[in-house]
């Protein structure tokens, strides 16, 4: 080694927690690759099948099916929305609660956040499958699993959001003598309000994700069709479904640089 | 009984760290009061004992003869405005929201939850904005602003909750020198004309001895030095900052609370 270059630390060399957390990581993953059978013989001999399928795909698309394709997605967007909108509605309040700084108790900031966290133990799918056997097929029990788990996740990100809010603001909140909610409403909230967009519209992007599996197990939007057409071999439908999914997710993250760029540029102000 | 009294005033931090020891002080209403010393001394610990921001934990703290508790600083607050080194403004709110705050202690927490303000509040706002003289500034985002502004935002904030007494904590500690002569005077116009008492946190001595009716300087948590600018003497100063608390420099949370 050269020795003219050292770490700058006191001693020189590199400090023992930065040489664990790139060390420990290379060893757990070296010790569980056999148990979750991963080979490179599995992966290199199943290249052909995949080579075969992506070959199958180059088929004239199924035009007749269009008019249902463009319902299906219609379905899966408005679910996608009214999720989230449901969400947002809720997770609000529950947010300020599971915020250390906000919350008007530490018991009540402890039990919400383990709420928040017991939503978010079961996938979209699963909460799905629950409501389905409860309300029968259909969009509304993939728009209350949908709009159960954000308010898991968005819950827990409006909580982070305040959290991290510049202490002065509320100080100087707090100095006039006003009570705790105002200044959360006038301190705390408007500063996390930066946040809470990135958060939302991340949320938005996954949520359109979601919406379009939940058909999987008979919750509505496009997921039904995707996996009959896929177990069919329906090739000229698969395409299909996957471009127009695909041009979607697209455009909702163009949609989401732009309004970011201006929430967060302080163009979009809050009055 | 004087307009505010500190008796036997202790305040030790839930480190162990005593930033105020057995302190006395009778303040008169109306008065210009600068108080001096080294950092770490306790200004901004009396101060913040003041308004209850870091209650005193020990001794009697009475504002117009009512007594600090647990159970009043609220509504004591709302007639105290503060002003701090770092404006502790609202950075993404417009102005006008920004002084409307001051009026938020009257309010019930209903209007509040739709920002809406009557009135006679957007009249109390005006006019202390153009106290401040940025009335034409009402509708900018409070972080567009320059230093030297947003902290006369937080001078008319102050004034917009109607105060008999205005705290600043070292109110131009992070301006440049013209702001900073404008905030002074402004604070000492608005003692003068309106008979609000302003007791200000400084760390140059020169400004004191040009604005103040009357100094005082602590040291280590207690009064080292209580009287008019001109017994002030070069030889008095010395002695405020002689010696300075150096232990205060290892206890970051410290550090934060005197910055």
């Amino acid at each position: 080694m050269n020795p003219s270059w050292y770490w700058p630390t006191p001693n020189g060399k590199p400090p023992l927690t930065a040489v664990l957390s790139v060390v420990l990581p290379i060893a757990v993953l070296a010790l569980t690759a056999s148990t979750v059978d991963i080979s490179t013989n599995k992966i290199f001999s199943a290249l052909p099948r995949m080579l075969d399928f992506t070959r199958n795909l180059w088929v004239m698309p199924d035009w007749a099916y269009l008019p249902q394709l463009g319902e299906k997605m219609l379905e899966t967007v408005e679910m996608t929305l009214l999720a989230t909108a449901l969400a947002v509605v809720l997770s609000m309040p529950l947010g300020i609660l599971a915020a250390k700084n906000a919350s008007p108790h530490p018991w009540i900031f402890r039990m919400t956040r383990d709420l928040l966290s017991l939503i978010r133990s079961l996938p979209e799918l699963v909460w799905a499958l629950v409501f389905v056997s409860a309300l029968g097929l259909g969009p509304l029990p993939g728009i209350m699993a949908l709009a159960l788990v954000t308010v898991g996740f968005m819950g827990k990100f409006i909580a982070e959001s305040i959290e991290v809010v510049d202490f002065k603001a509320i100080e100087g909140l707090d100095s006039t003598g006003c009570t705790k909610f105002q200044s959360i409403l006038y301190a705390m909230l408007p500063q996390a309000v930066p946040d809470f967009i990135g958060s939302l519209l991340y949320i938005l992007d996954h949520n359109l994700r979601a919406a379009s599996i939940l058909g999987l197990v008979g919750a509505g939007g496009i997921g039904y069709d995707m996996v009959m057409s896929m177990r069919l071999f329906n090739y000229e439908r698969i395409g299909m479904i996957a471009l127009s999914i695909y041009a979607l997710v697209t455009l909702l993250d163009r949609l989401s640089d732009v309004f970011r760029q201006k929430a967060i540029g302080g163009n979009l102000n809050v009055h | 009984m004087a307009y505010i009294s500190l008796r036997a005033v202790h305040k030790t931090y839930p480190n162990g760290y005593c930033a105020l020891k057995n302190f006395n002080l009778d303040i008169e209403a109306g008065q210009f009061i600068a108080v001096l010393g080294p950092s770490g001394a306790g200004k901004s610990t009396l101060l913040r004992a003041m308004n209850a921001l870091d209650p005193a934990t020990q001794g009697e703290i009475s504002i117009d003869g009512v007594a600090l508790n647990k159970k009043n600083y609220r509504k004591i607050r709302a007639h105290v405005g503060m002003v701090f080194q770092q404006f502790n403004l609202v950075n993404r709110l417009n102005v006008m929201t920004n002084v409307l705050v001051g009026r938020l202690a009257e309010h019930s927490w209903l209007s509040s939850l739709f920002y809406l303000f009557p009135k006679t509040d957007y009249q109390i706002a005006e006019a202390a904005l153009r106290e401040v003289d940025l009335l034409d500034k009402a509708w900018s985002r409070a972080d567009k602003l320059s230093g030297g502004q947003q902290q006369r935002v937080g001078i008319a904030r102050a004034l917009a909750q109607q105060p008999k007494l205005i705290l600043a904590d070292e109110p131009i500690a992070s301006l440049d020198p013209k702001a900073s002569e404008e905030v002074l005077k402004l604070l000492r116009k608005i003692c003068s004309e309106k008979g609000i008492t302003v007791i200000i946190n400084l760390h140059q001595v020169e400004y004191a001895k040009q604005y103040a009716d009357r100094i005082i300087a602590l040291n280590a948590g207690t009064l080292v030095f209580d009287g008019s600018p001109e017994q002030l003497t070069q030889a008095r100063q010395a002695e405020i900052y002689g010696t300075v608390a150096e232990e205060i420099y290892h206890e970051p949370e410290l550090v934060l609370a005197h910055a």
